[in-house]
Order: C-alpha cells, then structure tokens, then sequence
C-alpha cells in the first residue's frame, strides 16, 4: 500500500479512472432520470443543432438535388400506384368525416373530454444523426418551447419510428424503435387476432436487430400482415398508432414462447421529417 | 483576427462534429450493410492527425479534452466515451510521431488502429451502462466495415488537417516568432 501510494504515477492513473467512472455513472443516471438535462447540457446541444442547421443547409441542397433526380426516374410506378390507391380515398374520406362526427358527439354524450386517442402532432425535422456505429439518435429542431416532453413517441411516414430521450429549449434527442438500450421505455402495444379478440404486449428489439412483439399471450391467432398499434397502456404514447405489421411467428431461442416479427410501418433508416405525438391525456 | 487563428483548430473540429452529425443523417445507408455498420469518423480522425502532424504542441491534448466533452454531451448525452478516448488518442499520437516516419502510410495505419480501438471502446463503455447491446460478433465484423469507410475519410481530410494543424497550432502564435 505503501509503496502504491509513493508511486505518483500509479496513483495519478488510479484516481483519473476513478473520477472518469464516477463522471460516467452520473451522466447515465443524469440521462435517465432527469426530464431536462442540466442547462449548461441544454445550451451545448442547442449551440450545436444551431451549427447544425447552418452546416446541414449546403448538404440537403446537394442531397436534395440527387433525390429530385431519384424521384423523377420513379414518378411513373408511383403515379400507377396513387392511382389505384385514389379510388377508395373519397370512400374512405366520407366514412371518416361520418366516424368523427359519430365520436364527437358520443363523447358529447357520455361527458368524455380526453381519452387514450387524442393527440396533438408536433412536426418537426431531423437536422443530425449520432455519427457513432452503435447508438441510433436522431436530432430534431423542436424542443421544449415547441411543447417537446421527454418519452414522447416520434412518428415518420405513418408509422412509430422512436421515442423522445432528451429535451432541450430548441432541440431534442430521438431514440429511434430499433435501439438496443436496456433502459430504454418500450411502446406497449396491441393486435386484434383472426378471432376479433385483442392481445397487448410490448415491442423489443430481438438479437438481430429486427423488432418483436413480445409478452403476448396468445399469438398463434396472429396472422402474417396483422397490423400492430399502440395501446396507450404504457402512461406515455396515445392508442391508435401504427408501430408495424406482423412478418413472422417464431418461438424464442429457448423455444419457450412465442416470437412475433415485425415489419415496422414508419421510415427509420431514412426520416428527414417527424411527428412528435404529443399525448391529451395527463401522463398521472 | 490574431486570436481566430490561435482558436481556428478548435473551430475546425467544432464544424468537423457538425459535419459528422449532419453527414450521418445523409449517409446513414450507405454506412450500414445489413446488421454492420460504420461510424462518421471526421472528428477522432481530425484529433489524431492533427497530434501526428504537430507532435510539440501539449496544448494539443487539452483541445482534444475540450472537443471530447463536447462531442459526448452532443452525441451521446453521457460523459466518458470521447472525454476519455480524445486526449488519450492525441497523446499517444504525439508520442508515436516521434518515431514515426512524417509520410501518409504511416499516418494511414496509426489512424486506422485508433479508430478500431475507438469503436471497440465506445462498444465496451456503453455496453457496460446498457445503453446499447450489440453481440461481440456485429461488433467485430462493424469493425471491418468502419475501417473501410474511415479509409476514405481519411484521404478525404488528410490535407485539409495537415495543414490547419501546420499553419494554426492551438494556442500558439506563430507571427511572434516571425
């Protein structure tokens, strides 16, 4: 002991390891238990969406060039495609507009002022991404002055893309569906079987990397292309929105249960646009 | 003006952190094939070869803990990946320098395997606080393809850090010795 202490580079190693795990530990716990991060956090991450935004102008000109050039190559398949799809729009539309109305004044009726489907989208673009091969982060440009919460669901081309992990004043962190982290709040979800009865679960990430509908008590009933929503149980996304489809039913590597695949609905490779999914009901 | 070109190492890798946030937005496919995937490396490559190409400056390493700290809070939102990895990598490439031959092979390579060992360390650290769970196998294989792509980054920037590092060492005013 003595002779560690006499030791001053020894000494000097062991107390920088020390402070950088203790450095580390907090950050976590800070990250995850904190609905805002501390200010002078806050002010470092809008500085940098600023810089951002000022770097990612040039990039999405020249990017959004290529893209135009894309689009033009495909407008052919996608106008056929569009146009089998606007048959049924103005159908669709009316039933709608019929179903609202029917809603509004049931709930009218019944003295029912929010419920588990009322939500307020908050659009919002994506101005970086965490350049690291292991994290899946998105920065957006609406923040807490735009009503931005923590843990509030992200959506992209229709579908749940991620969750809101950090708010700052002008811009906050995405995790996207597909991430890997432990701690992370999973959407709790349900399905309506080939019988019309629902089953609820959770949505996890399996080993490779793909998303799975766990928990679910009875799965054989769950036909491939079944469509999957939020259930609004888990206190922070609204019920009714589209997470993905069911791809494949497998059992689980200890083939002790059932493994539902999913194809998720919402763009994550890609998102250049999202809807923060702001939800009526109070969250206690 | 004299106080921009003392600062104009710490704007560039400012705008090189910006550079690799915004270009992984655009990239993203291209970086990943399947389940592996690659990091955009324009900062860590900028720290390293601006230590291997000005191996005196000690001001250096501090720099490189000031552009770790900032890359942690606006990336990872935890302090102790960058922050650690950043004054270390400089550090050691000043050291390295020393013995190293001043050409772009050698550079090429130094880079290479700190930037391997950057992945494998940010792997283990957030492993370890459970924000990621990626098997050993992705990760190692994601190794091949982030040495790939940081070959092209690499050439891609190597003159443009070259020189900012040659003609505006951090701290020092090169006209007082004019």
């Amino acid at each position: 002991m003595k002779k560690f202490l006499q030791n001053k580079k020894l000494l000097t190693s062991f107390i920088v390891v020390f402070v950088v795990l203790i450095v580390l530990g907090g950050s976590v716990s800070l990250r995850n238990r904190r609905n805002t991060p501390l200010l002078i956090q806050s002010l470092g991450n809008d500085i940098v969406a600023v810089g951002s935004r000022i770097v990612g102008g040039p990039v999405s000109l020249i990017s959004g060039g290529l893209n135009n050039v894309n689009d033009l190559l495909n407008v052919q398949t996608e106008n056929n495609h569009l146009k089998s799809q606007v048959t049924n729009l103005g159908q669709t539309k009316a039933e709608n507009q019929a179903l609202e109305s029917e809603n509004k004044q049931l709930k009218e009726a019944l003295k029912i002022k929010d419920t588990l489907t009322g939500y307020t989208p908050i659009n919002a673009s994506v101005i970086s991404r965490s350049s690291d091969t292991w994290s899946d982060l998105l920065v957006i440009n609406k923040g807490s002055s735009a009503g931005v919460q923590k843990n509030q669901a992200v959506m992209c081309n229709g579908g749940v893309i991620g969750r809101i992990i950090e708010v700052n004043a002008a811009s906050s962190k995405v995790e996207l569906i597909t991430t890997t982290d432990k701690s992370a709040n999973r959407f709790a979800v349900e399905a309506k079987t080939s019988n019309g009865k629902t089953v609820h679960g959770i949505i996890t990430v399996n080993s490779d990397n793909g998303l799975a509908f766990t928990q679910v008590v009875d799965s054989r009933k769950l036909k491939k292309g079944t469509k999957i929503y939020t259930s609004g149980m888990g206190g922070n996304s609204p019920k009714g929105l589209l997470v993905g489809t069911v791809a494949a039913t497998t059992r689980d590597s200890f083939g002790l249960s059932d493994l539902i695949k999913i194809n998720p609905s919402g763009d994550v490779n890609d998102p250049s646009v999202v809807t923060v999914i702001k939800r009526e009901v109070a969250n206690n | 003006m004299r106080i921009l070109r003392k600062w104009a190492l710490a704007i560039a890798l400012f705008v090189a952190l910006l550079f690799d946030g915004v270009l992984a937005q655009y990239l993203h496919q291209f970086l990943t094939i399947g389940r592996y995937g690659a990091s955009l490396t324009l900062l860590p490559i900028g720290i390293m070869l601006i230590a291997l190409f000005d191996d005196t400056n000690s001001n250096e390493i501090w720099l490189a803990l000031g552009a770790g700290i900032v890359a942690d809070i606006a990336t990872l939102g935890i302090v102790g990946v960058y922050t650690v990895f950043f004054p270390l990598a400089s550090w050691a490439c000043q050291k390295v320098a020393r013995f190293l031959p001043e050409i772009f092979w050698s550079r090429l390579i130094v880079v290479i395997i700190g930037l391997t060992i950057l992945d494998i360390y940010s792997w283990l650290i957030l492993t370890m606080v459970g924000i990621i769970s990626v098997p050993v196998k992705i990760m190692l294989i994601s190794l091949l393809v982030n040495a790939g792509w940081s070959i092209i980054f690499f050439v891609a920037t190597y003159w443009i850090w070259g020189n900012l590092a040659e003609r505006y060492p951090f701290l020092i005013d090169l006209n007082a010795y004019r």
